[in-house]
């Protein structure tokens, strides 16, 4: 037997081993998705197989009796908004920090940087948003999240404004442009991919985030998708076909945007390992 | 340098400064000195106490168990999301017809909400769900266990979860570092004669080490501040028996015995840090050692 057709004998089982595996992680999503169309007795076998009839009605029902609509706006507005200001603050402040070569810069990105490893002090964040008055408002939200992805986003956009060469500043300089001109008409154009990735991430993981809604919001109408789920969850333990048509709601922007935007989350990933 | 001042100003800086100072660096420090105190919701006097709070923490068995819980989460995802995110990523590196397909279906998980995962699996787990349904019926009933209820095994079935969740995303990193490497290297060792595990182990591994490198430090740091996977799947018990640091915290701060919890926190940052900081160091040597 020659070498190449050694290698794929090899390649078949492999391929084999692996479809077998990614069953494993296929069939309890898919038990997920044919439940949230079963009704309340035929989805407590928790057995995979599809509906008897597909009951579209379930995704209504938790629309309205989860007071899902309120909950959806609320996590747009939350995730929106703290993307969008980790976008402009992060890329900003990176862009200064990689232009200056002075021991004061480089000991605040070092200051950046502590914040990939220390844990956030969330009963002191607390009392820091009581003094400040909105204990309890989507704004507060809002701040904590853009604070807490500082320290990646900075991360992230240094490594790649480090690799735009600073000839480029210096002849806008020469022809008389500012500072605000040369980060807005050069750097940002050129880091549009980055912006995205910052934004992606950032987007999914405080659309999925659950810790820091259940110490901050308070008020149920304040509350996001996932929050207001872990909440039905709770009230209507035994209805498992509307519990998982909310679980396949909340995931589907998440889903739609990853589809959307592979291409974005991937160059992110790459940054990561090839970078270190 | 005069000249560098003028056209980069530190303007830019303070709007991330300032949201990173206040939400985030300024609530640490405050807590630094709160573990120090008596701090609690029910008294309005604040007492500094010097290390009541940490000898507290080695000296209650709740608290004991959480921290011991909080480190074999920690190990025990560090190691299972690496060794099966490499073995994902250097089989999905192969020429299969299927590739692309299956390193999406293996990474899906990662991007859903922990939430999402751990309600689907709760009725999966319990005594008579589908895994010990399935492993029943393979004809491993010695294997068949009470996930989610028995103490002694509870905190290793939540480590299980997340190690489902999310190696494909440490898969998904380990693929772009395997990718990096140039495919020249490999030919050259199979004109030499060597065997595809001493290229795994001489070629692939000592090049993998900056994807190594950065997925230890992101799972070892994820998996000591583990919280919502215990929240949603046990809320620390049966009992007190899957409590990890994180649940812990939510449990002072509901009972207003804030010191202590910020005494935690203090104690997990340290802990973090001693950990991740020589490792970074060291990692970093080797790499340009390499």
């Amino acid at each position: 037997m020659g070498y190449t057709r050694r290698l794929q004998i090899r390649n078949y089982i492999v391929e084999a081993l692996l479809i077998l595996l990614s069953l494993l992680i296929i069939l309890p999503l898919l038990l997920m998705v044919f439940g949230s169309f079963m009704n309340s007795t035929e989805v407590l076998r928790f057995t995979l197989a599809l509906p008897e009839k597909w009951l579209f009605s379930n995704y209504v029902t938790v629309f309205e009796q989860g007071g899902l609509g309120r909950a959806f706006l609320n996590s747009i507005i939350i995730t929106g908004i703290s993307s969008i200001v980790n976008v402009v603050t992060s890329s900003a402040a990176s862009f200064i920090l990689v232009r200056r070569d002075t021991k004061l810069a480089s000991a605040l990105y070092l200051f950046f940087f502590m914040g990939l490893i220390a844990p956030m002090s969330v009963i002191t964040t607390i009392r820091v948003v009581q003094w400040l008055g909105f204990y309890g408002s989507v704004t507060s939200v809002i701040f904590i999240y853009a604070a807490l992805n500082t320290a990646f986003s900075v991360f992230l956009y240094s490594g790649f404004i480090r690799t735009i060469p600073k000839a480029l500043d210096e002849v806008a300089f020469l022809e008389g442009a500012n500072m605000f001109d040369v980060f807005f008409r050069i750097i940002t154009p050129l880091i549009l991919p980055v912006n995205a990735t910052v934004a992606i991430m950032v987007f999914m993981s405080v659309w999925n985030d659950i810790t820091i809604p259940i110490y901050f919001l308070t008020d149920s109408s304040t509350w996001t998708m996932p929050l207001s789920i872990y909440n039905f969850y709770g009230l209507y333990s035994r209805d498992w076909n509307l519990i998982f048509a909310d679980l396949v709601m909340t995931s589907l922007p998440v889903l739609i945007l990853y589809i959307l935007a592979q291409k974005y989350i991937v160059s992110g990933l790459t940054a990561g390992a090839v970078k270190g | 340098m005069k000249i560098q001042k003028r056209l980069y100003s530190y303007y830019l800086i303070w709007p991330a400064l300032l949201i990173y100072s206040i939400f985030f660096v300024l609530p640490a420090l405050i807590g630094l000195y709160y573990s120090f105190t008596d701090w609690r919701l029910d008294r309005l006097e604040i007492n500094f106490v010097g290390w009541d709070n940490f000898t507290r923490i080695f000296t209650d068995d709740t608290l004991l168990l959480a921290l011991k819980n909080t480190f074999i989460f920690a190990v025990a995802t560090v190691v299972g999301k690496n060794v099966l995110g490499i073995a994902l990523a250097v089989a999905l590196n192969m020429r299969l017809k299927t590739r692309n397909l299956l390193r999406a279906i293996f990474y899906s998980p990662s991007i859903l909400s922990i939430l999402v995962i751990g309600i689907v699996f709760t009725p999966l787990l319990r005594t008579e769900g589908a895994v010990n349904r399935i492993l029943e019926s393979i004809g491993l009933h010695g294997l068949s266990q009470a996930w989610l209820t028995d103490p002694s095994i509870v905190i290793w079935t939540i480590a299980a979860v997340s190690i489902w969740q999310t190696t494909g995303f440490q898969m998904a990193i380990y693929l772009a570092g395997l990718q990096s490497i140039s495919k020249d290297y490999y030919e050259a060792a199979t004109i030499d004669g060597a065997t595809s595990w001493k290229s795994f182990r001489h070629i692939t591994l000592p090049l993998l080490l900056p994807a190594i490198n950065i997925n230890v430090m992101l799972t070892l740091i994820g998996g000591l501040k583990v919280f919502s996977e215990v929240f949603i799947l046990t809320g620390g018990g049966p009992g007190n028996a899957s409590q990890v640091f994180g649940t812990i915290i939510l449990r002072t701060f509901g009972e207003g015995s804030w010191g202590l919890g910020t005494a935690i926190n203090t104690l997990l940052f340290a802990f973090v840090a001693v950990i991740s900081i020589p490792l970074l160091i060291f990692m970093r040597r080797k790499e340009v050692s390499e």
